[in-house]
């Protein structure tokens, strides 16, 4: 078990929960409260891991919401940034996390429910060009072999919001929903100006603007040929 | 006295249920018919209905639940036979066509109807109550336990009571648990409509939802555990004695009646870690997201974000650091014979063997069998087979009628007789002659 703090980093990084907590954070989960005693050690050992984590050129986030991520700002650590699918299907998500409808359940939806509630805020031609852009050839597409891969990637990108702490994955049709999917919503919290929140996110290294080089796995299958 | 049913097995019970094709289709105005009917005899006393008693309270349902509906007293003939099909109501009356029937709700109606009247659900009084007269009943059983001294008074002292009162008491338990969670599901539900339709107002209402059903499966649990100890307990000992009397149906039945304590007070626990990973839930949300927004204009700003999305696009930064990359330990290529068989001079020189004429010799066989006098196809077949080996006879008794065909004259009734050759074989007999006798 965990104590209710630690006096030097060596007792911190000594403890039990140290190696899980470490790797989990540099692949870039999200650890909160639903995690039990990650999260306490966490808390308790705040102040300590902070300066460690610093020193790899990585800041230590705690939010008010309830959950801990690391965030690297140099190269020191490897980073990556969400795709655009991920990025729809986690602002999704925060939305559901919002809506009342989902407490009856105790914060667990269908998997579908994500998909729904894009594709009835975009249109399916968006929709497609945003996620399955490879199914896109001379501005044409299928519509049967592009629906059937914007499923296949918003399931993808539901399995690596998962690997990162956002939702958890409770069976092959429902998944919980985690606090941590409120980093989606950053750039609306406040009553500011939204482009404004966004430039402050980008300059303490939170978001990204650009759209970056998509992962190698995620274009694997890809490659369908949509029929002429 | 009669024997102790024995134990049903499920996947007996399963196969008769699924072999007589049970269902239950019953209609919204079927099950207004038979709460009415459930109400009216519970009222009066009565134990059962005239047919005309049976569609005056059908007619008036139907008032009720689908005002203006055409021919309701045949509708009601069709509902009556509908009911009795599913076994809701029986007749009871022998009369058959002599008269109109007296109809009676059968426990299947009374156990769906009584589903829907009653509000059972499990109360601190309700439970207290349950509990101490399970454990008043539990410690006469024990007190019989130790008296009964025969078979006879194990079974009507301690099986029965077990088995009948205990039971019914146990149940009684479980019904209203299954009440209880019915009643969390409605408080769930009920939250969410709250805040749903008055969100930041509705936070006070939400939370003494919330504490009231904590505190309530609280006291439940604690009553249950200190409770349920107790029975099991004195089950035990009943078990014990049963074990020294070597009395085995007593023994099993007490061994139900424990397993079916134990299963009510793992539900006091099971609902309690529930409800606690719920309050937590709801909690967080209330003090997180409804108390942070109380003008609820964050989803709003969050659907606007996400719809403006081809122009307003970011992407979240998140650590990503390569896992360990282990090396494989070094081994020496191992090469692999290719799959081949050795080399051998697979083609035989060819030997010198007997020459066969066995069918050459059939002719000359058949020529002598005539010129011996053989008159039959059969007589002639029987002294040329044994000059052959056993494995050619049926081949050779066909080659043989030829020969006698093109040798001699032979003749054929019309129907012709079956002629056994040797012990195996029977051909189609004719006569024969030689050539040269015309």
């Amino acid at each position: 078990m965990s104590r209710t703090s630690f006096h030097t980093l060596e007792e911190a990084l000594d403890d039990e929960h140290y190696p899980e907590v470490d790797l989990a954070l540099r692949r870039g989960r999200h650890i909160g409260r639903d995690d039990g005693t990650m999260y306490e050690y966490l808390v308790d050992a705040q102040a300590l891991l902070e300066e460690f984590y610093r020193r790899f050129g990585c800041e230590l986030i705690q939010q008010s919401d309830g959950y801990f991520y690391l965030l690297p700002s140099g190269d020191r650590l490897g980073r990556r940034q969400l795709s655009a699918g991920e990025m729809l299907v986690g602002q999704m998500l925060a939305l559901l996390y919002l809506d009342p409808a989902s407490l009856q359940q105790g914060g667990t939806v269908s998997r579908e429910a994500p998909l729904e509630r894009l594709s009835a805020l975009l249109s399916t031609d968006t929709l497609v060009r945003t996620i399955a852009p490879r199914n896109v050839r001379k501005g044409k597409y299928d519509e049967r072999i592009a629906a059937e891969a914007v499923r296949t990637k918003v399931g993808d990108a539901l399995r690596r919001l998962a690997d990162l702490g956002f939702v958890d994955l409770l069976d092959d049709t429902r998944l919980r929903l985690r606090p941590a999917l409120m980093r989606f919503a950053e750039p609306v919290r406040g009553l500011g100006e939204p482009g404004a929140a966004l430039e402050r996110l980008v300059r303490v290294g939170e978001v990204a603007l650009d759209e970056g080089e998509p992962a190698s796995e995620e274009d694997s299958n890809l490659d369908e040929e949509p029929t002429p | 006295m009669t024997e102790a049913p024995p134990p049903k097995e499920p996947n007996r019970v399963i196969a008769s249920l699924a072999r007589d094709q049970v269902n239950l289709d019953l209609k919204t105005v079927d099950l207004c018919f038979l709460a009415g009917l459930y109400l009216r005899a519970d009222k009066a006393a009565l134990a059962s209905f005239e047919e005309d008693v049976l569609i005056d309270m059908f007619e008036q349902i139907c008032d009720v639940v689908e005002p203006g509906a055409d021919n309701p007293r045949k509708r009601a003939t069709h509902a009556i036979q509908r009911l009795r099909e599913q076994r809701m109501l029986a007749r009871v009356d022998g009369a058959g066509i002599v008269r109109t029937g007296d109809y009676a709700l059968t426990t299947l109606a009374a156990a769906v109807i009584k589903y829907f009247l009653t509000d059972e659900a499990l109360t601190r009084e309700s439970l207290t109550l349950l509990t101490a007269t399970l454990s008043a009943q539990l410690a006469e059983v024990l007190a019989a336990a130790k008296r009964s001294e025969d078979t006879d008074s194990w079974r009507s002292k301690v099986s029965g009571p077990l088995r009948v009162t205990v039971s019914e008491l146990v149940s009684g338990i479980e019904r209203r648990q299954r009440g209880l969670d019915a009643q969390q599901e409605e408080v769930q539900g009920e939250i969410a409509k709250l805040l749903q339709s008055d969100w930041f107002s509705a936070v006070d209402r939400c939370q003494l939802l919330l504490d009231t059903t904590t505190s309530t499966l609280n006291e439940l649990n604690e009553i249950l555990l200190r409770d349920t100890h107790h029975f099991v307990a004195l089950l035990l000992e009943i078990q014990g004695l049963a074990t020294e009397a070597e009395n085995s149906e007593a023994e099993e039945t007490v061994q139900r009646v424990i397993e079916h304590v134990d299963r009510i007070a793992a539900w006091g626990s099971a609902r309690q870690q529930a409800w606690s990973e719920y309050y937590q839930y709801i909690h967080r949300y209330l003090r997180d997201v409804v108390r942070l927004d109380p003008d609820r204009a964050l989803s709003q700003r969050l659907r606007d974000q996400a719809a403006a999305w081809p122009t307003f696009k970011f992407f979240l930064l998140v650590a990503d650091a390569s896992p360990i990359r282990l090396l494989r330990a070094l081994e020496a290529r191992v090469e692999r014979p290719p799959v081949a068989r050795p080399h051998t001079e697979r083609e035989a020189d060819p030997e010198w063997v007997e020459p066969e004429n066995v069918h050459a010799d059939i002719e000359a066989l058949v020529t002598r069998a005539i010129d011996e006098g053989a008159s039959t196809l059969a007589e002639v077949s029987t002294r040329v087979l044994p000059n052959m080996p056993e494995s050619l006879h049926y081949v050779a008794v066909g080659r043989v009628a030829d020969a006698v065909a093109r040798l001699a004259q032979v003749h054929g009734e019309h129907e012709r007789a079956w002629a056994p050759v040797l012990s195996r074989i029977e051909v189609e007999d004719w006569t024969v002659e030689r050539k040269d006798v015309q």
